[in-house]
């Protein structure tokens, strides 16, 4: 189970390096990051960072509205195509979702691509019967020995 | 002839007492059939008669509007329940509206107001008049047609909003005259521009009557550089019928009181006491024309001041300066009468609302705007973008639903707003008045 951390913030100068401050203090290191905005003045930053839970803490701790929250992190290859092979895959299997971010794990190798969805267990239920492939937390988080 | 009832609007000081005493001890003889008015006056010992002069009228009890909502909804009302033939009230769903009752009489006789206060602005019986306000249980809608129709102008009854039917209505009929609310004119006038329409050159229009929101005399100013008119204030409150209080005259130097149709007093807020004539004090007014439901020293809750000297028009009837502000909390926007606690009674049942929130009123773009913002707590924060977005739109559909004007919701960190004290909701008005 890969989780990533949410954060709530106004669209204003110096909100992000808020948030990017107190997880330097706290030692925490970011894999990958995206930004997704209303047209309302505010947004939400999602991470995915090398401690999740502690990151979470941390945050609330500094008065942010913070919340973990599951997504599935699907393996692909790194190579041109990669990523068209698994999205067809992922509309084969009916699977939706509302923000989607990547990472490479090995360069030329392996990447994964981390989507976020309204239902979480339906979307994983569906990634196994079409045979794709999750990885592993550690690798996710940055944490394996790549 | 520049007036509609000289005798009435020139009529001296000392004929405007007289008849005022006269008018007022027949109010408390109309009163004393209510139900309220009837208990009160027995335990004062008042009667008809008691008031020889004007000054006296100190010896009679305010009457405040929470009086009104406690005797919701017929405590007031003197007649019997088939002679009345209307009712206005007050928006909202927390606790008890303010409703006013009319006979066929009290409508007759608000109408003739309306008309006499159009007709000191320099509108006539030729004139077509475009009424681009709310219908309803709002008075500006069948306040202003009813006068519009006893002065005989052509009226248009166009309502509220839909700006392109708006200035086609201007365009088809040649309306020369208009009544609405001031933040509303501007954004008509930016629809003009979008058409590549000048209101100067491509309509008929030379008079704007403008109120129902607090507005500065440099608003006023622009809105008639703009649409090349006259635009006279108008001055109003639904517990005193609605429109046709008090109106500008052609010289636009204050707002003429109808002195026969009220006596009106401008006291202390904290002593109750009449302050020095030409300062500033909370409004009070009492009905003198009124069957249905008469109101006697009612504190309308608004500052202002007597303009002292006369008028070159040749009225004698006081002048009213601007409303300078409010004795309580409530706040006008878009001019929709609103009370903080309308605000905080909707925001209450929505629980990822009910924590901290701010409400702010700001000019945006010439337009009045109800803010308020929200903290996101974490307690609910779900990462979810479309919740959020959603909860902002309910939100906002809820607020509209009670106050009639839709706000603006802004989510906001937590922290980001001061702390409530769990005293009175806080409210901002960055709007420049006066």
């Amino acid at each position: 189970m890969a989780f990533q951390v949410s954060v709530f913030l106004e669209n204003k100068i110096g909100h992000l390096e808020r948030i990017t401050s107190v997880l330097r203090a706290a030692g925490i290191n970011i894999r990958a990051m995206t930004l997704s905005h209303s047209t309302q003045g505010w947004g939400i930053l999602n991470l995915i960072v090398s401690n999740p839970q502690l990151a979470c803490e941390t945050l609330s701790d500094n008065k942010f509205s913070a919340t973990l929250r599951e997504i599935a992190v699907i393996e692909m290859e790194d190579h041109p195509g990669g990523l068209d092979d698994l999205l067809k895959k992922i509309a084969a299997a009916e699977i939706n979702f509302t923000n989607a971010y990547g990472r490479i794990v090995s360069p030329g190798k392996t990447a994964y691509l981390a989507i976020d969805v309204e239902d979480i267990g339906n979307c994983l239920e569906k990634l196994k019967r079409a045979g794709l492939k999750l990885i592993p937390d550690n690798d996710v988080y940055g944490n394996g020995n790549h | 002839m520049i007036f509609w009832e000289k005798d009435i609007e020139t009529l001296q000081r000392s004929g405007i007492h007289k008849l005022q005493v006269e008018k007022l001890n027949q109010t408390i003889t109309i009163a004393q059939n209510s139900l309220y008015y009837d208990k009160l006056f027995k335990q004062k010992g008042i009667k008809p008669g008691t008031i020889k002069n004007i000054e006296e009228i100190t010896k009679l009890p305010f009457t405040t509007k929470q009086d009104l909502r406690d005797h919701f909804p017929y405590g007031f009302l003197t007649v019997d329940r088939r002679d009345v033939v209307r009712l206005h009230s007050s928006s909202g769903t927390t606790g008890n509206p303010t409703v006013i009752f009319h006979t066929a009489s009290d409508l007759k006789n608000w109408a003739n107001l309306v008309a006499r206060s159009l007709f000191t602005a320099g509108i006539r019986d030729t004139d077509v008049f475009q009424n681009i306000c709310g219908y309803g249980l709002f008075t500006g809608g069948l306040g202003f047609q009813y006068g519009i129709e006893r002065l005989g102008c052509l009226s248009i009854p166009a309502g509220a909003g839909n700006s392109l039917r708006q200035i086609k209505l201007m365009q088809d009929y040649g309306t020369t005259a208009a009544h609405a609310i001031p933040s509303y004119l501007n954004r008509l006038y930016d629809v003009f521009k979008e058409l590549n329409l000048d209101p100067k050159r491509d309509t008929q229009l030379h008079t704007f009557v403008i109120g129902a929101e607090p507005h500065t005399e440099e608003q006023r100013r622009r809105i008639e550089e703009m649409f090349g008119v006259k635009a006279y204030n108008s001055f109003g409150l639904s517990e005193m019928n609605g429109p046709g209080v008090a109106f500008e005259c052609t010289f636009q130097n204050g707002l003429h009181i109808w002195e026969d149709a009220f006596i009106v007093e401008i006291v202390d807020p904290e002593t109750l006491e009449p302050v020095p004539h030409g300062e500033v004090g909370e409004l009070v007014m009492t009905t003198l024309d009124r069957i249905a439901m008469p109101l006697i020293r009612y504190r309308t809750r608004d500052l202002t001041r007597f303009l002292p000297g006369d008028c070159p028009c040749g009225r004698t009837h006081y002048r009213l300066d601007r409303i300078t502000g409010r004795t309580d909390d409530m706040f006008i926007v878009k001019g929709c009468n609103i009370f903080p606690m309308q605000i905080e009674g909707v925001l209450m049942k929505i629980p990822e609302a009910g924590s901290n929130y701010l409400i702010t009123i700001e000019n945006i773009n010439d337009n009045d705007e109800l803010i308020i913002q929200v903290e996101v707590k974490r307690e609910w924060f779900s990462g979810d973008l479309a919740k959020l977005d959603n909860l902002t739109r309910l939100m906002a559909h809820k607020v509209r639903d009670e106050v009639l004007v839709k706000p603006i919701i802004k989510l906001v960190e937590p922290g980001s707003l001061p702390q409530s004290e769990g005293k009175a909701v806080r409210v901002i008005d960055k709007r420049k008045i006066l």
